[in-house]
């Protein structure tokens, strides 16, 4: 009973402190050379893990996507990103959280 | 003078870092473009800073024959509609024309007005600008050519019309390669002259720059 207990709480542990990636689409970000500037904003961001992608940040071209990785234990603004990114040039449309292996699972409100 | 509006006349249609970035809030570039027609070599030196991506102000500064030409400075406002898988961009830009050469300086005012739209395969950007003795039209059309982690190309066609007051008319066309990584741009054009009228002036242009933006 003690072991699994144990077990359970290092499982929930583990969830909570589980990193968050967001994929964003994205209007307008067709070209590599002028999405720099959707990299530099959203880069400054304080919760974002730059360990992970290319400082945190995925562009994806063919898809228009942006993923992001947000650090342990802190959460999305989600105001923040969208504004980084218009701020970075381009419009922000719609966010979803994703799975552990990369699927989106529902619309951030 | 003579000389000095015609090479004018190449590079006011096109604004720093072909017209692309930065786009960002506060970002800014320079550029360096060698150019060379009729015998002449021209070094430009340019620079832009983007407030937000609608107001932009820009400048341009020629060196030949060892001393510094006129000063141009400009004020691009852009008008962008992102899409899905396309953006494009209606741009008005007056500028100014600054006496700052020891010889044969002047003011002279612009303006220019320009739509560009791109998609993730094609570019295309129409530019007509007027200044107080010349009107312009410049076209650039092309592919994108991606070739990831950040890089790629961009091959385009180039054709450019000019009408003066004094010096003739002419149309003159040809490629132009585009080469980018991550925050560095390359561009490299050659124009044939294919249609002159009342011009002395019957050979080939060549343009090699770089930008960076940051």
């Amino acid at each position: 009973m003690i072991i699994k207990g144990l077990a359970l709480f290092i499982a929930l542990i583990s969830t909570s402190a589980m990193a968050q990636d967001y994929v964003i689409k994205v209007n307008g970000i067709v070209c590599d050379f002028c999405t720099l500037g959707v990299t530099k904003k959203v880069t400054k961001l304080p919760f974002i893990d730059r360990s992970k992608y290319d400082k945190g940040v995925k562009v994806e071209i063919e898809s228009q996507k942006v993923t992001i990785a947000v650090k342990d234990g802190m959460a999305l603004d989600k105001d923040a990103l969208f504004a980084a990114i218009e701020s970075g040039g381009y419009n922000p449309v719609e966010i979803w959280q994703l799975t552990d292996d990369g699927k989106p699972i529902a619309n951030k409100p | 003078m003579l000389l000095t509006l015609l090479l004018s006349g190449q590079v006011i249609a096109h604004q720093p870092v072909m017209d692309m970035a930065p786009r960002w809030d506060d970002g800014y570039g320079f550029q360096t473009r060698v150019e060379h027609f009729n015998s002449v070599t021209t070094t430009w030196v340019e620079g832009v800073y983007t407030w937000d991506k609608s107001v932009r102000a820009t400048f341009k500064l020629p060196y030949r024959d060892g001393a510094w030409g006129d000063l141009i400075l400009g004020l691009p406002l852009k008008k962008y509609k992102n899409e899905p898988n396309r953006t494009s961009n209606w741009s008005f830009t007056p500028s100014v024309q600054i006496p700052t050469a020891s010889d044969r300086s002047k003011w002279d005012l612009g303006l220019s007005i320009s739509y560009s739209a791109e998609n993730q395969a094609a570019y295309q950007l129409f530019d007509l600008y007027i200044w107080e003795d010349r009107v312009g039209f410049d076209m650039n059309i092309g592919i994108a050519d991606r070739r990831g982690r950040g890089q790629g190309f961009f091959w385009l066609w180039d054709v450019s019309a000019l009408t003066t007051d004094s010096e003739g008319d002419r149309i003159q066309t040809g490629p132009v390669v585009v080469y980018f990584k991550e925050s560095v741009m390359l561009r490299a054009e050659y124009k044939a002259l294919v249609y002159e009228r009342d011009s002395q002036w019957s050979r080939g242009f060549f343009s090699l720059g770089i930008g960076v933006v940051f």
